[in-house]
């Protein structure tokens, strides 16, 4: 034990003094999150809210008008079926209906002070900021309509709709998580061949120490360093682009540690066949540029060719990120969380086998 | 061939050892044993299959045949137990570079059940200006008493250092000597890999001579030589128009080699010998250049061996 713990603390050293080493892991992810967050946070701020007119009345063509003069809202006339849809795709991030027999309704309600009119307000509760904004503009607005009355006339009655899209950075988040530890463990491979080349490797072979003790203080480093890019990540995700952190923290956990560990085992493949360090250099590469834009990182998979939906399917990060989609921020499932867990426990079976078989130490 | 020096424990034991990479074959039957606190030499050119053999006696590298006892302990049955008490320098020694020499061998310390104090490690390797610098800054020679440093922390009994003063300046391997004639004067067991003959001459107590995978002599350094050589070597520049075999006739000469532009003359009686050569170069209008004798050496004993001469 002491000698796993020293060899932890020696390879933590030589990492935190390799400061490009350092830059590289835990700014890398980072410099994707803001790139990517500032494209798709600037600019136009206005919300698409679907209108659906149910009632073709004159009171529901002014309660329209009340709406169109919120300046930060975007009204689209929508069927009710059309409009529910464009809001699971994420064409809109509200639906506001007026039901048929509004203006009956609105008109017997000014009369009776018992009786109320409904308008119903369609939001996704995994999309904070957005609900948000729908509802204080529509509570803004039905107020000033209901000015006058001694009792509100009018009232939203609030329906939650579970959204297939995330917001771009939400989507992008956990998606970066995901290509963060993917990296992590795959680049595993290069200070490996390295300590192979310059047979620091067979030193310590010449020692009592034993082989777990040196994959095991490896792959504590590599997920301590995961640790930390994790709270990176999820930290500028949250406090610098608001995206709200939902789900189940635990299983999210859990899938980021099973994720690191099946792509360090990945790592430990590559530097099993990798002879030299700039041949696990190539390797590395070849494995993970694919991985990174394959598996829906930076674009949901639907969007993708169909064939390349196929490859996506085969890409063991598909089903990292999308499990961390499901469990940090409530996205949308592709695969059943069940589904995620077995292939990443499986590969990093088939994984580690393969390097335990053909690993060598000098 | 001799064995360990009588009544010494023998701590090191190889027989029929072998090793095949596919057709080479990198040890081809070896066998030799060490004595406790002996200083006992593989000397070869390299490719001789002097590293092989130390890596299977290391624990290493597997053997294909052959057996191994360390210490009394089986090496290819409990190659851990044999790690705990045995220090090993390799060839190359560049280990963490980011680290500094105590944080190295404080690592070091941790993987044995038993050790010596860092700070005694670093005062014995003269190491102590260097003990919070970065490895990557040692001079070659600091670096490679860091390597024999490393070798030493679990206060092995037997010290295996394989080339260890390899690309050093002369300086630092003549320290390194030193180094390692005090290990001995501590009671260790070492076995050295070298090419360097003068290196096996200073150190070591026997030595084995290697070439292609086998060994071709072992003994003393005197014994080797006086086995091969009775005779002392009278040597000069070599001389157009002196034909060995009119060398090889002159007076008390019992063997002509060439060695690099050098001729050598193997007399049984220098000023004989030196004799009759004056009198031939005369006779044909020339003069001996750098004309010198010496008792033979190892370069001697291998170039007879082997037809070629031992150089890096």
């Amino acid at each position: 034990m002491t000698a796993l713990i020293a060899l932890t603390i020696a390879n933590i050293r030589s990492y935190l003094r390799n400061r490009q080493a350092v830059f590289w892991t835990l700014m890398f992810p980072l410099i994707f999150i803001f790139l990517f967050g500032a494209i798709f946070t600037g600019g136009n701020n206005s919300i698409k809210v679907g209108w659906v007119d149910a009632d073709r009345s004159e009171a529901s063509a002014q309660l329209r008008s009340a709406f169109a003069q919120v300046p930060i809202i975007k009204l689209v006339d929508l069927g009710q079926s059309d409009a529910l849809e464009q809001m699971r795709h994420g064409d809109v991030s509200g639906v506001i209906v007026v039901p048929a027999g509004y203006a009956r309704s609105a008109a017997e309600a000014r009369q009776d002070p018992s009786r109320q009119a409904n308008v119903i307000v369609y939001t996704d509760p995994s999309q904070t900021s957005a609900r948000g904004s729908v509802m204080q503009v529509t509570n803004g607005v039905l107020a000033q309509v209901n000015l006058g009355g001694r009792l509100p006339a009018i009232v939203a009655t609030a329906r939650d709709l579970q959204t297939q899209d995330l917001n771009a950075v939400s989507y992008l988040t956990p998606s970066i998580l995901g290509m963060a530890l993917m990296q992590l463990g795959v680049f595993s491979a290069i200070p490996l061949v390295a300590d192979r080349e310059k047979l620091i490797l067979k030193r310590l072979n010449a020692t009592p120490l034993r082989r777990w003790q040196l994959v095991g203080s490896n792959i504590v480093m590599r997920l301590l360093i995961g640790i930390v890019q994790t709270a990176l990540i999820i930290g500028v995700g949250a406090f610098v682009f608001h995206v709200q952190i939902s789900g189940n923290p635990l299983l999210g956990a859990g899938f980021a540690l099973v994720g690191a560990l099946s792509f360090l085992a990945l790592g430990y493949v590559i530097a099993s066949f990798a002879k030299t360090e700039d041949a696990a250099n190539g390797m590395v590469s070849a494995v993970q540029f694919p991985l990174m834009f394959l598996s829906g990182t930076f674009f949901p998979l639907e969007q993708m060719p169909n064939f390349l939906q196929v490859v996506a399917r085969a890409l063991p990060l598909t089903y990292l990120s999308d499990a961390l989609r499901q469990t940090m921020v409530n996205g949308a499932a592709l695969f059943p969380l069940w589904v995620c867990m077995a292939v990443l426990v499986g590969w990093s079976v088939v994984c580690f086998g393969i390097a335990a078989r053909f690993f060598r130490w000098q | 061939m001799s064995n360990a020096r009588a009544g010494a424990e023998t701590v090191i034991s190889v027989e029929d050892l072998r090793k095949w990479y596919g057709e080479v074959r990198a040890v081809d039957g070896v066998s030799f044993d060490v004595g406790r606190g002996e200083v006992f030499g593989l000397l070869g050119p390299n490719g001789a299959g002097k590293t092989t053999t130390v890596e299977m006696l290391e624990g290493l590298r597997e053997p294909d045949s052959g057996s191994l006892q360390v210490l009394g302990i089986d090496v290819a049955r409990d190659p851990g137990a044999l790690k705990e008490r045995i220090g090993v320098a390799l060839q190359t020694a560049q280990l963490y570079p980011m680290l500094t020499v105590t944080e190295v061998l404080e690592l070091f310390r941790s993987f044995y059940r038993r050790s010596l104090p860092s700070e005694q490690l670093i005062e014995f390797l003269d190491l102590g200006e260097r003990r919070n610098g970065r490895t990557s800054e040692l001079s070659g020679g600091q670096r490679q008493r860091l390597a024999v440093a490393l070798a030493l922390v679990n206060d092995p009994e037997v010290v295996f250092l394989d080339e260890p003063t390899t690309g050093l300046d002369p300086a630092a391997r003549r320290a390194l000597w030193e180094l390692v004639k005090r290990l001995q004067e501590q009671g260790k067991t070492i076995l050295l890999t070298t090419h360097y003959m003068e290196e096996a001459e200073v150190l070591c107590d026997r030595l084995a001579i290697m070439d292609h995978g086998r060994v071709l002599e072992m003994g003393t350094v005197n014994e080797l030589v006086g086995r091969h050589f009775q005779e002392r070597t009278v040597f000069f520049s070599a001389i157009p128009g002196l034909s060995d075999e009119r060398l090889a006739g002159l007076a008390d000469v019992t063997g002509v080699k060439h060695d690099e532009g050098e001729v050598l003359l193997y007399s049984r009686d220098v000023p004989a010998t030196i004799g009759a050569l004056l009198a031939a170069t005369e006779s044909i209008g020339a003069e001996p250049e750098n004309l010198g004798v010496r008792r033979a050496t190892l370069e001697d004993v291998f170039l007879d061996l082997t037809g070629r001469a031992l150089r890096d």
